[in-house]
């Protein structure tokens, strides 16, 4: 489904149909999940691309939030610890046009089900896309179109047992690669037992991977490093 | 003869302020005020999607007035205040009472941007006015009402009324009352609320919704739904959830009771037919 084509792309299985047919003067995009909802766009330009890959799972059903919260089985983590796990993420896919150096979304749908939670208290907490994901210790094999894997770095920085179920990551820094499994790299590094920080690597999971376009850098101002300060708790 | 030269030079009044200071001053505000116009612009449209509205807008103001008052700072210099203070001593005084209403409501608004109690895009109530906040501005707040209506409100009756802001904090909760019948298995009940709440996708996981059996009534047995949103979406989840429980409820053969009320009568009960009964018969 993921890559780079012209204004003759088509995708279809059984649970989504994508393409672009051209018409009078113009090229028709649509868009049909199955039991779910279409979408119709016309295209009115001459000539363009067509680039469809993964982006930050946080636009669906509408943008409300920057944040990603995903929940897991409880884990403990030695002092000191610095261990590597592997959690499931929801994908949306985003279909953008190209043409004339300017790029535009035209789509974004998901083949999996949104859920939204709060993380910490009403006044003051954050609205967060929440997904329930296993752990897994090593690359799992998922439907790429529907899942993708984070490798998550847990550091444990404190001289105490540190008890987790679940991990905030912020929208803006997400760094997703595809080709092969979608996936993003990650770390979560706890600073005291209800205090840790996540952050996003830049590189992919495995060798050949492209990097997805990102839909939450254009809107932030530059800044070198972002991290994502979890105050409320690990669990 | 009218000669220019000499009628810039001449002083207004005994003030020491020439017919030139004055044409000079408006002519650095007004262009200040143009290159505080372009400046503004400009950032509107460079910033509009990486700052929230509100603070844009807070932003896009400080700029602008910042630039106007450098103008008139570069302006006044040439003009001899004390001129102007002995003067318009009197005057001052008047426009002094004139104006308090004016003071105050500038200071209440700079307070209402410091302390922001509310934002632009909040949706709030304050005294008997309820809608969106469009704009708040040096003396006065804009708010729309929800039929559209615009109300201007003074800084001074904004600051010292009660506000509520309904989407101050990240989520809000919402609740109804469903009635089932007597007959009816409320555990069943209580769970196909439970699977509605959790199909949709903004009611929230964190804080779970509560669902229980909270009263038996007269005419049914009443479950409490209280179910946490985000408080900008909180309204079109309360408009679909309601809906989609009722049919959910009744597509597993569980209905809402109507009002009725059991008659007991001792002696049972005697008819007497009529006449047009008797003909029909």
């Amino acid at each position: 489904m993921y890559g780079r084509f012209g204004y003759d792309y088509g995708y279809s299985d059984d649970s989504v149909t994508v393409g672009i047919t051209p018409g009078k003067g113009f090229y028709c995009y649509s868009r049909t999940i199955a039991g779910g909802d279409s979408v119709q766009k016309r295209i009115l330009s001459d000539a363009g691309r067509i680039i469809v890959n993964p982006v930050e799972p946080l636009n669906l059903p509408e943008e409300i939030t920057n944040y990603l919260e995903i929940a897991f089985e409880p884990m403990i983590v030695e002092p000191f610890a610095n261990k590597d796990v592997f959690l499931t993420f929801p994908v949306e896919i985003g279909i953008f046009v190209a043409a004339k150096k300017n790029i535009q979304v035209l789509d974004i749908f998901s083949l999996s089900p949104q859920k939204y939670s709060l993380y910490g208290p009403s006044s003051g907490g954050l609205i967060t896309r929440w997904w329930h994901s296993e752990v897994f210790d090593a690359v799992p094999e998922v439907n790429h179109n529907i899942l993708g894997i984070m490798q998550l770095t847990i550091e444990n920085t404190t001289r105490e047992w540190v008890e987790l179920s679940r991990a905030v990551f912020e929208g803006y820094g997400m760094k997703i690669y595809y080709g092969g499994p979608v996936s993003m790299v990650a770390r979560m590094k706890i600073m005291s037992p209800r205090l840790a920080e996540t952050e996003f690597f830049d590189h992919s999971l495995v060798e050949g991977q492209k990097k997805a376009l990102e839909l939450y850098t254009a809107r932030e101002l530059h800044v070198v490093r972002r991290t994502c300060p979890m105050e409320w708790g690990m669990i | 003869m009218f000669n220019a030269t000499e009628f810039l030079g001449s002083s207004i009044g005994s003030s020491g302020i020439t017919w030139y200071d004055v044409l000079l001053l408006v002519a650095i505000l007004a262009l200040f005020t143009l290159i505080a116009q372009l400046i503004t612009n400009r950032l509107r449209k460079s910033l509009e999607d990486k700052l929230p509205k509100n603070d844009l807008g807070i932003l896009l103001k400080i700029i602008y007035f910042g630039i106007i008052g450098l103008g008139l700072v570069i302006g006044l210099p040439n003009i001899d205040l004390s001129g102007i203070l002995l003067a318009g001593g009197i005057a001052g005084i008047v426009i002094g009472f004139a104006s308090q209403s004016v003071v105050s409501n500038f200071i209440s608004g700079l307070f209402l941007i410091v302390e922001r109690p509310i934002k632009i895009g909040d949706n709030i109530s304050v005294g008997d006015v309820i809608g969106s906040v469009e704009d708040i501005r040096i003396l006065s707040t804009i708010v729309r009402t929800y039929d559209g209506i615009y109300v201007r409100l003074p800084n001074e009756q904004v600051f010292t009324s009660n506000i509520t802001n309904y989407v101050a904090n990240a989520a809000r909760r919402f609740g109804y009352v469903v009635g089932i019948r007597y007959e009816d298995d409320a555990d069943k009940a209580v769970s196909i609320i439970k699977k509605v709440i959790w199909e949709h996708p903004f009611a929230l996981k964190n804080p779970g919704p509560s669902v229980f059996v909270d009263e038996l009534g007269d005419n049914g047995v009443n479950i409490i739904i209280k179910i946490w949103a985000p408080s900008r979406v909180w309204w079109s989840v309360k408009t679909e959830m309601l809906w989609k429980i009722k049919v959910a409820l009744e597509a597993e053969g569980i209905e809402i009771p109507f009002p009725q009320r059991t008659v007991w009568f001792p002696d049972g009960i005697r008819m007497q037919a009529g006449p047009s009964d008797e003909d029909s018969s």
